[in-house]
């Protein structure tokens, strides 16, 4: 581990630690499938988002998304952690200005950094960014850059800040041991959703941190999964809206999508995969779940600026009577 | 706080808007909310609590997945995601030889039990600032002075105050007694540790960082359940029952509560210098700005779960001062009594949740 170098932080045994091995799953091999989730929604079904804005106040603009399972089989009967759901926030720390040192800049710099907690999957995470956190960083940018109008800010810079408190999963953690299904191509599709969930709040923040957009935009993910019921058919493969991949044995492509809902543009496409020729299909299906959570975002906006509104006029009202005591003289 | 318009009538002595008077001139800002211009009402600071007034902690656990036990504390706009995660630490042979025979003595001496916790590292707290949770700390930067200040009180504090036991964290076996003779007891073998990993991760600082990761933490590892861990003679491996029945929380010793308090040092006025005028204020639970214009600090621990009369006899745990001379003894004896009373409040809302 590279953490075992690290001064500034309290650091783990030496030795190293592993994660606690539970007996019944290496004892039992039925009992391990018996926990597999299974995907209860239609293929057209996105999960239900919660989002909220706000949430730190020391920002100028900040969010917090969740998207919880749908597929929570036995949580109370048994210790070992169930699929998780993808658990976000975000900070804007900005626009403000480039320090003296940096070179002329014409439009607004866009910093963004994606970091998962330690917590945030089954396997403990470090510290310090690895390479699948850079990455995911990089995607935000271009999912951004496009949609932020950064002639408005010239010589400033903008820090957006993911924190990922909870990341869906690779696959069904009891595939892990027998490569032979994810490993064929790859593996690494949480990603994508987390991309997705990453750049839907990033774009709620951005609006709360009130930046100027030339449309709110958002990220959606769709995946072509092998279906092992259908027999009939060798290669029955069916598109589905916003996979979690721990619910489906194989996934044989996916894309993930950042889309400007109202203008009908993509600002950010990633792609995994053995698409096939139906890569357009594919695209479309991303876009479809992301207006599906483009929706979610525009109720929640405008939920937040109703409300901040009434708080303005309640206070407005109030202070016609209260506005001498508001004010703090300075003496001296 | 809402940022107050421009009134129709312009009042004939220098003023401003609150937001900018703070921004311009934070220590008079202070300083003119705590001397109060009518004595009838007590002075309030710019956050509209009095001197005296913690804010109530708001606690929620359970919410993380991959998590034994997690917390996420609100105190005013700080709010703290901490998660306390077990994993094991099997190559405990090297560690074992050094401790000596521990496994099996029962009751220990504290001293030695936190000895045998710090040296094995049992226990990983670390925090993380940089999540944007305020605009000092950025990420892609090494942990502040700070952020490394912080961690180490946090760990210095969980084993000072002997708040684990180490032998919740041990892996034991006994061996099956042999067939010769059955009546022997076998004595209890160490196979393994558990480590507590405790990741505090802010999603919002405003002021006293330091009393919300603690409560945090305190909330997650009340909460730990950690499974029940044997040793497997087949497999020659340490497995776990994922029964949640057979899994054990950790009974924590006590319940330290830190209380910080923030010393506000006003100017005296040049013409009166009388001595009884008040132009020093300890505030309770500083937030943000309050922690930027006060220089003097300092955080009491107390615990007074140990007597029976509740926060009549506590126990002090700890004092940390620090950045001034204000505080003498009679003010500290003021600022303990404090954070006694503080320690009631938030010892309902813990005991509320459990």
């Amino acid at each position: 581990m590279a953490a075992a170098s690290d001064r500034r932080r309290i650091n783990a045994p030496s030795s190293g630690t592993s994660a606690p091995v539970f007996a019944r799953t290496v004892k039992e091999p039925g009992y391990l499938q018996s926990l597999r989730p299974a995907r209860t929604r239609r293929p057209n079904e996105l999960r239900k988002t919660f989002l909220q804005t706000g949430i730190v106040p020391s920002a100028s603009g900040s969010a917090y998304l969740e998207i919880p399972t749908t597929s929570t089989p036995n949580s109370k009967s048994t210790l070992i952690p169930p699929t998780s759901s993808l658990k976000i926030t975000a900070s804007i720390q900005g626009p403000k200005p480039l320090p003296r040192s940096a070179p002329f800049s014409p439009s607004l710099l866009l910093t963004t950094t994606v970091k998962f907690a330690p917590f945030a999957t089954r396997h403990r995470r470090g510290y310090i960014r690895d390479a699948a956190e850079r990455d995911l960083g990089v995607h935000l940018e271009t999912a951004l850059r496009g949609v932020i109008i950064g002639e408005r800010w010239p010589k400033s810079g903008v820090e957006v800040v993911i924190t990922v408190l909870e990341g869906d999963e690779d696959g069904w953690w009891g595939d892990a041991g027998q490569e032979s299904a994810s490993g064929m191509n790859g593996g690494g599709w949480a990603l994508l959703n987390v991309l997705a969930g990453c750049i839907t709040v990033a774009s709620a923040a951005i609006v709360d941190a009130g930046i100027d957009v030339v449309d709110v935009v958002s990220g959606g993910v769709a995946a072509i999964v092998r279906d092992p019921t259908a027999r009939n058919e060798t290669e029955r493969k069916v598109r589905i809206l916003d996979p979690s991949p721990a619910e489906h044995q194989e996934i044989v492509a996916a894309c993930v999508v950042g889309y400007l809902a109202s203008r009908d543009e993509i600002t950010e496409i990633w792609m995994k995969g053995d698409v096939g020729a139906d890569s357009d299909g594919l695209i479309e299906g991303a876009t479809y779940a992301a207006v599906g959570s483009v929706g979610v975002l525009k109720d929640v906006l405008l939920e937040a600026v109703e409300a901040k509104f009434k708080n303005q006029a309640a206070t407005t009202s109030k202070e016609g009577t209260k506005r001498k005591q508001q004010d703090v003289k300075m003496t001296g | 706080m809402m940022a107050t318009t421009t009134s129709t009538h312009q009042p004939p002595a220098l003023s401003f808007p609150r937001p900018i008077f703070a921004a311009v001139s934070p220590h008079p800002f202070l300083q003119a909310h705590l001397t109060a211009p009518n004595a009838r009402k007590a002075p309030q600071r710019a956050n509209g609590r009095t001197a005296q007034e913690f804010r109530t902690p708001g606690i929620n656990t359970g919410s993380l997945t991959h998590c034994n036990g997690s917390a996420v504390v609100r105190l005013g706009n700080t709010s703290v995601v901490c998660g306390a995660r077990a994993e094991i630490l099997a190559d405990v042979d090297a560690a074992a030889a050094a401790n000596g025979a521990i496994a099996g003595a029962d009751e220990q001496d504290p001293d030695e039990e936190r000895e045998e916790i710090e040296s094995l590292r049992l226990l990983v707290p670390n925090v993380e600032l940089s999540t944007g949770s305020t605009p000092q700390h950025i990420p892609g930067n090494a942990p502040s002075s700070f952020a490394q200040t912080l961690i180490t009180r946090i760990r210095s504090l969980l084993l000072s105050t002997h708040l684990l036991r180490a032998s919740d964290l041990r892996i034991l076996y006994t061996p099956p007694s042999s067939p010769d003779e059955p009546d022997e007891a076998t004595a209890a073998e160490l196979k393994g540790y558990w480590v507590l990993y405790i990741d505090i991760f802010y999603i919002s600082i405003d002021g006293n960082a330091f009393d919300a990761a603690w409560l945090g933490l305190l909330a997650a590892l009340q909460k730990t359940l950690i499974p029940h861990a044997f040793w497997d003679e087949d497999l020659e491996t340490i497995l776990c029952s994922d029964d949640p029945s057979d899994a054990h929380s950790l009974s924590l010793r006590g319940l330290p509560i830190p209380s910080t308090f923030a010393v506000f040092e006003g100017k005296r006025d040049w013409d009166e210098c009388s001595e009884d005028d008040e132009t020093d204020w300890m505030l309770s639970d500083p937030d943000a700005f309050e922690e930027s214009v006060c220089r003097e600090s300092v955080c009491v621990v107390v615990d007074c779960s140990a007597g029976k009369k509740g926060a009549k006899d506590g126990i002090l745990r700890r004092v940390e001062k620090s950045g001034g001379g204000v505080v003498d003894r009679e003010g500290m004896r003021g600022l303990v009594r404090r954070a006694v009373e503080r320690w009631g409040v938030v010892e309902a809302v813990f005991s509320g949740k459990t």
